[in-house]
């Protein structure tokens, strides 16, 4: 049973980073898309391009985030002893990625589809790069929401 | 119909091409040439500069405007994800090119000439194709429904001998064949679009049927089906005067654009203003889609900002060239901003 604990929580830790990471990978997509048609015509917007395309992507660094401290928790990283984990608080784990698994994936494709109406703007007004910084910076909101949501859970779980 | 995130690469290209799109400050300083030298060399100062370089003398600016046309559409078509968007645009000249040539082959069995250099490279079957095609009689292989429509307009002309007619078939043709590449497209907007095109087309045919003071019956044959506003509800409109028109069809859309005409007595002035009322109410349709980053109507909203530069650069070429009123054609001009 001791075993299922600590299953219970490398599968949190596999869906913090994985659904996050892939949401990123979506995110990152969509405005990469945008920016490179942007840069077929303009390739002077690089630096603007590369940075609004890359804010999708935090999400997939909160998942992996998330997903070092719970396998740390448990005690598979980090070269300490070896950790008794009952079923019940490998599924506390388990729960506590939740928040950042399914945050994180969703706020990384919304984040993906602004950036990328963003880069369009800058595309047509490029003075109005600070703006077009901000309103991707909003989703980010939901995200850091989300991460903070999985931290204070799994330091709420005593082993 | 691809995934809507698909358009996101076109969509962010097309914005960065609009860019290039001639201002109306351009358009003004245009108007405000001495002559047509100078007209030329302000639009040397915008993306038309790479096609002034070829011009034969300064009477052929229409070369210069055409190819832009073509190499916007070439450029569109390498990337957009769905072809039939470029393909709904360069339809009419497609029809304008089989016109051109059903004219030729007339002329031809009559003695005249060929007239070739009406031709359009703007279509999008090549020119070459086409001529071959009409040369051998052999139709099969026209896309876009011209396999049976020419042929039945070849034989139209060998019954009635009235150019007229044939040209009454192939427009409604032409708008059968954009509304089929509308629906195959799937494309909402696209739809709207050519519905509102061909409501366009009808208004200006009902006012020049008008004009003439045509019968009702015949009138009918010069009407498209497939519009906002069905035949029948246009053609009712014959019977009443055109000062009353806005109101009897201001329940549609292009009904509204008419609430924007100025004065409705004299119908010479009202057709040439319905002109650019008609076309920046088709801009109209595809106006929503600017707000969605991802439309594939955004597409055709560009084209058709495209197509009305080239109406615009046009219409200040023409009045700088004939020395007519600035303050007219300045009227005249499309909002394709």
């Amino acid at each position: 049973m001791e075993l299922l604990g600590i299953m219970l929580a490398i599968l949190g830790a596999a869906m913090a980073a994985g659904w996050a990471g892939a949401g990123s990978a979506i995110g990152v997509g969509i405005a990469g898309e945008s920016g490179a048609g942007v840069m077929t015509e303009d390739p002077g917007k690089f630096g603007l391009v590369l940075l609004l395309q890359a804010l999708p992507g935090t999400q997939g660094i909160y998942g992996l985030l998330i997903a070092f401290f719970a396998i740390l928790k448990v005690g598979l990283l980090g070269g300490g002893g070896e950790i008794s984990v009952s079923v019940w608080q490998g599924l506390g784990i388990f729960f506590a990625c939740l928040p950042i698994a399914i945050g994180g994936y969703f706020s990384a494709i919304a984040q993906g589809k602004t950036s990328a109406a963003c880069i369009q703007m800058i595309a047509k007004r490029p003075e109005e790069t600070g703006k077009a910084v901000i309103l991707p910076a909003m989703v980010e909101t939901y995200a850091v929401l989300s991460l903070l949501m999985s931290i204070i859970l799994l330091n709420g779980i005593k082993l | 119909m691809p995934p809507a995130e698909q358009y996101g690469y076109a969509v962010a290209r097309l914005r960065a091409m609009s860019v290039n799109l001639v201002e109306d400050s351009v358009l003004q300083r245009i108007l405000e040439s001495e002559d047509l030298e100078g007209a030329l060399k302000v639009l040397g100062e915008t993306v038309y500069s790479a096609w002034l370089v070829d011009l034969k003398g300064s009477g052929d600016f229409d070369r210069v405007i055409e190819a832009e046309l073509v190499s916007v559409y070439d450029e569109v078509q390498r990337f957009v994800p769905d072809v039939r968007l470029v393909q709904l645009f360069r339809l009419p000249y497609d029809f304008h090119n089989v016109k051109v040539l059903l004219k030729s082959l007339v002329l031809l069995r009559e003695g005249g000439e060929r007239r070739f250099d009406l031709l359009t490279p703007l279509g999008n079957i090549p020119s070459d194709d086409l001529i071959m095609a009409m040369e051998s009689e052999d139709f099969r292989l026209l896309p876009f429904g011209l396999h049976t429509l020419v042929p039945a307009a070849l034989t139209l002309w060998e019954q009635t001998r009235d150019i007229l007619e044939v040209e009454k078939i192939l427009d409604t043709g032409l708008f059968a064949a954009m509304k089929k590449l509308a629906v195959e497209s799937g494309i909402g907007g696209a739809l709207a679009w050519v519905r509102g095109k061909i409501d366009g087309e009808n208004i200006r045919n009902l006012l020049r049927i008008k004009r003439m003071d045509m019968d009702v019956s015949a009138a009918a044959g010069f009407l498209h089906e497939g519009g906002f506003l069905s035949k029948e509800r246009l053609l009712s409109l014959l019977s009443e005067p055109v000062e009353s028109w806005p109101r009897a069809i201001a329940f549609a859309d292009v009904g509204r654009a008419f609430s924007d005409v100025q004065d409705v007595t004299d119908l010479n002035s009202l057709l040439v203003e319905m002109e650019k009322i008609i076309d920046d109410y088709v801009a109209s349709i595809l106006e929503k889609a600017k707000y969605n980053a991802f439309a594939p109507e955004n597409i055709l909203a560009f084209l058709w900002k495209k197509e009305l530069e080239a109406k615009n650069i046009r219409i200040a070429l023409v009045s700088v060239g004939n020395n007519t009123d600035r303050t007219l054609a300045k009227g005249l001009f499309r909002h394709a901003g």
